[in-house]
């Protein structure tokens, strides 16, 4: 098991990598830089062509932009590697300050889409599974493979439109409160785009679950249980259930990682400044520092992620061992 | 206890073997019951074959030219002043510019005859641009599935074949794209392009999902490896190249297959996702812009952003429903375990 853990664990690291000079090469080669984008229009220096690439150079040197890539790509490793992310070219700040600033909306929505996706799924994929082939199976499928279909943002656009439409609360676009802010506030503005993505992400586990759950009711062991004479609440929640469960923990997590990433569209509908609306600003100002910190901090975090996930099949089912 | 008769095998009537009757024929019968056992795959399959129609024939089926800007009159202009004007050109300075303008553009008119959906933001007839929309969603749906599933089985199937050093840089790498939020690589892919294409963005959206094809194919193809077939062949002597794309590719074929169909809709949502964020193609009319510029009109006027959803929605769930149908048909051993990406 330690083992295991350990192996899986530095095999991450030539992935880590890999996504690093990704991001380093792409960013770089990104066409338009900084630079010239932002400074040169801050203040329009000179007419004079010869002086404006002069003061263009010196604003270059002083970001670090006039060494060749290759040398930028050995020097930002070795940033890396003491920890350090970089700095912003656009607030000077290392890149990181950002990201943790945008970590709480982020998780905020992502937890809030992971409880409306769980407490929607796990009994509609249930009482879709017990009540196969019936009317009521039909109907929860159809909205399942339907709620998959729409496109996320759309669900999000139009509970938006038709909550002010109908004027069912006011949604503040402008104040962005977390939970512990302003519970109220807070709940009103994401529990809209909570919806749309809870909706979306629970469709896929309520259609898993379905399945797994025709497959475990079938085993002998649920026979058994029915012989036993043990009432339905209890066959269906505690033995199969609980055993159909280990696959959909696999999706949720796996959604976790998704979830971070599909989170910029709803950041950007609903302007929260979480994770995926920085990076956004971040791609649009050639802001290539912070992108690169961006990315790596995601892409290592999903990495880990699958690690638990992996690890947590072992917890749920002890019949799986590690080597 | 009367006697039956002993049937001499070979005696009574076999109907002929499907297998033994010209392809046509077979192609028939095995649509026909294609339909008959999958009702919603079957419903899926006739709004794409609709869908195909509306995007070929979009010229025909559209009333009127998708950038054609309608206009209404004014019911502000003042004709006499307009007259007045024409003279006296200082009169324009005391009254509202609305007031010399007899006609102005046809915002957001309400469904009618004239225009089935109602107009946008533009004054340009929404129904017409809904047509016009299919064409971008069924080519970058169609061409980055195929792309992904081209470059992913080739991958994966050299991966699994070779196996080794091979293999493990091949994961690694794959592993890398996927640990890639998957939009965030889109996004810096379709920047390196200052302004991008239809093309550029299909390309972007393949490669991103290439990454799960190549897991799929890959664990198919150490399977199907390790065939009598396979040993056969190698025993005869056929070079790898013959073997991986000879005996193991047209073995594989029905995940493929599979992967192909059920990842169209997710690149078509992709897609709309990349235009409403206003990434997409800025010459193309595409459909998850429309529900932005829906979006930006407000509450007042929700038609815009309903319709033009509805219309993602209604495509990407027929190919959802003939991808999923096609999969319990062609390998139900896929259920759950897609090579979908999610964005």
């Amino acid at each position: 098991m330690r083992t295991y853990v350990i192996r899986r664990a530095l095999i991450n690291i030539p992935v880590i990598w890999l996504v690093c000079t990704m991001v380093f090469f792409a960013a770089n080669v990104l066409p338009g830089d900084f630079v010239a984008q932002r400074i040169a229009l801050q203040n329009p220096i000179s007419d004079n062509p010869q002086l404006q690439e002069q003061q263009l150079n010196a604003i270059r040197k002083q970001l670090g932009l006039d060494k060749p890539i290759l040398e930028r790509y050995v020097l930002y490793l070795r940033d890396l590697l003491r920890g350090d992310l970089g700095e912003s070219y656009e607030t000077r700040r290392p890149a990181i300050e950002g990201f943790i600033e945008g970590l709480p909306y982020t998780i905020q929505l992502s937890v809030m889409v992971l409880i409306i996706a769980v407490i929607t799924s796990i009994p509609i994929g249930v009482i879709s599974a017990i009540r196969q082939d019936t009317i009521i199976d039909y109907v929860l499928r159809v909205i399942a493979i339907t709620a998959l279909a729409a496109p996320n943002f759309w669900v999000a656009t139009m509970l938006l439109l038709y909550i002010v439409r109908y004027d069912l609360w006011t949604v503040e676009l402008t104040r962005h409160p977390l939970l512990w802010e302003d519970p109220v506030a807070s709940f009103k503005l994401f529990i809209i785009p909570a919806i749309a993505g809870g909706l979306a992400t629970g469709a896929t586990v309520m259609r898993l679950l379905r399945s797994t759950m025709l497959e475990v009711l079938r085993q002998d062991y649920i026979r058994t249980a029915w012989a036993k004479g043990l009432r339905e609440r209890v066959v269906v929640m505690r033995h199969a259930l609980k055993n159909a469960l280990i696959p959909v923990v696999t999706v949720i997590g796996l959604s976790v990682a998704t979830l971070i990433s599909g989170n910029v569209v709803f950041e950007y509908i609903f302007n929260i400044p979480g994770v995926g609306n920085r990076v956004l600003r971040a791609i649009n100002a050639r802001d290539v520092p912070v992108l690169q910190a961006f990315v790596l901090l995601l892409a290592t975090s999903v990495v880990f992620v699958n690690l638990a996930v992996d690890l947590l099949y072992g917890v749920l089912d002890p019949r799986i061992r590690y080597s | 206890m009367s006697e039956r008769p002993l049937a001499i095998p070979g005696t009574e009537y076999i109907p002929p073997s499907l297998s033994d009757r010209p392809w046509i024929v077979r192609a028939a019968v095995q649509t026909g019951r294609f339909f008959r056992t999958k009702p919603l795959g079957g419903f899926g399959v006739a709004v794409i074959v609709l869908l195909v129609f509306v995007a070929i024939f979009a010229d025909q089926l559209d009333r009127y030219d998708p950038q054609r800007v309608f206009e209404v009159p004014n019911p502000e202009y003042d004709p006499e002043l307009a007259e007045q004007a024409l003279d006296n050109p200082s009169i324009r300075l005391l009254h509202d510019e609305d007031k010399f303008t007899p006609t102005v553009l046809a915002r957001n008119l309400p469904p009618s005859s004239e225009h089935w959906l109602g107009t946008d933001n533009n004054g340009r007839d929404l129904y017409s641009r809904i047509v016009w929309g299919s064409q971008v969603s069924l080519i970058v749906g169609i061409g980055a599935s195929l792309l992904a599933v081209l470059v992913g089985s080739v991958f994966g199937i050299v991966s699994a074949y070779f196996g080794g050093v091979v293999d493990m840089v091949m994961q690694r790498i794959a592993d890398a794209f996927q640990a890639f939020p998957p939009l965030i690589l889109l996004l810096l892919m379709i920047q390196v392009i200052d302004t991008p294409s239809l093309t550029l963005i299909t390309v972007a959206l393949g490669i991103v999902g290439v990454a799960p094809v190549i897991r799929i194919v890959r664990s198919t193809v150490l399977a199907t490896r390790e065939e009598v077939y396979v040993t056969a062949a190698v025993t005869l002597g056929a070079s790898d190249l013959r073997i991986m794309f000879r005996h193991i590719l047209p073995n594989i074929m029905a995940p493929i297959i599979v992967v192909f169909t059920t990842s169209i809709g997710v690149y078509i949502l992709a897609e709309a996702s990349l235009s409403f964020l206003g990434y997409g193609d800025p010459r193309k009319i595409s459909w998850g812009k429309m529900v932005n510029e829906g979006r930006l009109l407000g509450a007042a006027k929700p038609l815009m952003a309903l319709w033009t959803g509805l219309a993602i929605t209604v495509v990407v769930l027929a190919f959802n429903l003939a991808g999923d149908a096609l999969r319990d048909v062609l390998d139900p051993r896929l259920r759950g375990a897609s090579g979908r990406t999610s964005f």
